[in-house]
């Protein structure tokens, strides 16, 4: 019998819950980076 | 890799979770909120390096030749280990050897090691070989005995990063891992190049950088609020042993090392790898190996990637400060705040070994009992009367382990903060400057907590 392809979707949904808290980080650093380098360019 | 072998008779990943208030992902989310709550709190509470040069106070000394009787009593067990299993059943469930060296040694000593310091280097059975034949053959040949050779320095802890990579490859990968009389050759084997080691450097040296497990012992034993140096126990701040930790080429890899192998016996028990394994596997297969050696193969290069890729976390960390000090390298960086991944690696081994230890331990009081797994006459329960017990699993609940995991990877990543929160003030004198340092850092703490968390969610 073949596995639906989205069988194992919540699995996959469930551990990408994982990964949100780093990806906000990871975003909020990066976003603080850009503002940082707008900031000097503008000065 | 149960699946397709032998069950191992010593799974780590013992019980699932049931009942929780709240879904597992969940609790990934609060730590990294505790994460973050600590980074701030350090960046506005922690203004100056606490840790570093923190001071020690003697507070015992006893005759340094009281060691003597813990090195006998380490010599002892070592016996006892290699002749259990080499002439013990040759069932890994009924001889000791291999519940010892998995379950008391490589896990039950840990605690030991982070309450009391160093008790490893103690019983440490060929350390006391190496100074009893160094102090008989001071006395035979007094000056002419030549000075051991100067230890080279790129050498550093790189072998007891092999020997540690070896010892998980054994324990995870290896079908022989529970085999009595294959691990007890390895024991001698183990062994008979530690006293080579130790006759060619000295056997503090070689304890120092070369011995895959006193490294690893000694390791945990830096986080502990004591530490025992020739008969003196001095008392120290907790967590400031480690600061002290001199981070020689192969300690970064070292650390790596015990976070990736661990990290990969959770990884090989979840659904992910079953997915994974048997497609490697078929690689392998598809190129003439056996069954047994492809799938052995394909748990080789799950290990090495894994602690590949813990390797470029933390490196991806180290490379995050250089945003704020471009002037240094990423190794100087990665070797420079080190000694952070040990209270990680304390963390993930509480969190993957916690059940293990708890129900598996249980066992040594039969196994010792009847340490070569005889056959027993009807109302014989061994030496110490303890033969006929057997393991109550009812003692912890699922629930419970599952705390415990989640407070030991969330206390455990927050002292890997605070260490390296207290390593930025020194490298950077600006409390702002090391702040900033710092913010790679905090999201590398996050992803091992998240990994971590993850990995036991779903096994």
């Amino acid at each position: 019998m073949t596995a639906p392809p989205l069988a194992h979707a919540g699995h996959w949904i469930a551990s990408l819950l994982y990964v949100a808290p780093v990806a906000l980080i990871v975003c909020a650093l990066l976003w603080q980076s850009w503002r940082e380098k707008r900031r000097k360019g503008g000065a | 890799m149960s699946g397709v072998l032998v069950v191992p008779p010593i799974a780590h990943g013992l019980v699932g979770r049931t009942d929780l208030p709240i879904p597992a992902w969940l609790f990934g989310w609060g730590a990294a909120v505790v994460l973050v709550v600590s980074f701030v709190a350090l960046a506005v509470l922690w203004p100056r390096p606490r840790l570093e040069g923190a001071h020690e106070r003697r507070v015992l000394h006893v005759p340094a030749w009281l060691e003597i009787p813990f090195g006998l009593i380490g010599i002892g067990l070592f016996v006892l280990i290699v002749y259990a299993g080499l002439e013990g059943a040759q069932v890994d469930t009924a001889n000791l050897t291999p519940t010892f060296v998995y379950v008391l040694f490589w896990v039950g000593l840990l605690p030991l090691q982070v309450l009391f310091g160093d008790v490893f280097a103690l019983f440490n059975p060929w350390r006391a070989v190496g100074r009893a034949a160094g102090w008989v053959s001071s006395r035979i040949a007094g000056d002419a005995l030549p000075e051991p050779m100067a230890y080279p320095e790129r050498l550093g802890r790189w072998p007891a990063a092999i020997g540690i990579l070896c010892f998980a490859w054994l324990e995870l990968v290896s079908t022989s891992r529970s085999d009595p009389s294959t691990l007890a050759v390895l024991i001698l084997a183990y062994a008979a190049i530690q006293l080579v080691g130790m006759s060619l450097y000295g056997v503090s040296q070689w304890e120092r950088y070369g011995d895959a497990f006193a490294v690893y012992f000694n390791l945990f034993a830096r986080l502990s609020p004591l530490r025992w140096e020739r008969g003196t126990l001095y008392v120290r701040a907790l967590l400031s042993g480690v600061t002290t930790l001199d981070a020689v080429p192969g300690t970064v890899a070292v650390l790596c090392t015990m976070i990736g192998t661990t990290t990969f016996d959770g990884f090989s028990n979840g659904p992910v790898w079953s997915d994974l394994a048997p497609k490697v596997t078929d690689v392998f297969t598809s190129i003439g190996f056996g069954q047994a050696t492809a799938l052995q193969l394909a748990f080789t290069v799950g290990l090495l990637v894994v602690v590949g890729i813990v390797s470029l976390l933390y490196r991806g960390g180290a490379a995050g400060m250089r945003s704020v000090a471009p002037e240094h390298s990423t190794t100087w960086l990665a070797r420079t705040f080190v000694h952070t991944l040990t209270p990680i690696a304390l963390a993930y081994a509480v969190a993957h070994y916690f059940s293990f230890l708890a129900y598996q331990g249980q066992a040594l009081a039969y196994l010792a009992a009847n340490p070569l797994g005889r056959t027993l006459a009807e109302g014989d329960n061994g030496w110490l009367g303890t033969a006929n017990w057997g393991i109550d699993y009812t003692w912890v609940g699922a629930r419970t382990i599952w705390y415990v995991q989640v407070g030991a990877l969330v206390l455990g990543h927050v002292a890997g903060l605070v260490l390296a929160h207290d390593r930025a003030l020194k490298v950077f004198p600006d409390p702002k400057e090391a702040t900033r340092s710092q913010y790679w850092m905090l999201v590398v703490m996050v992803a091992f907590t998240s990994l971590g968390l993850w990995l036991l969610s779903v096994r």
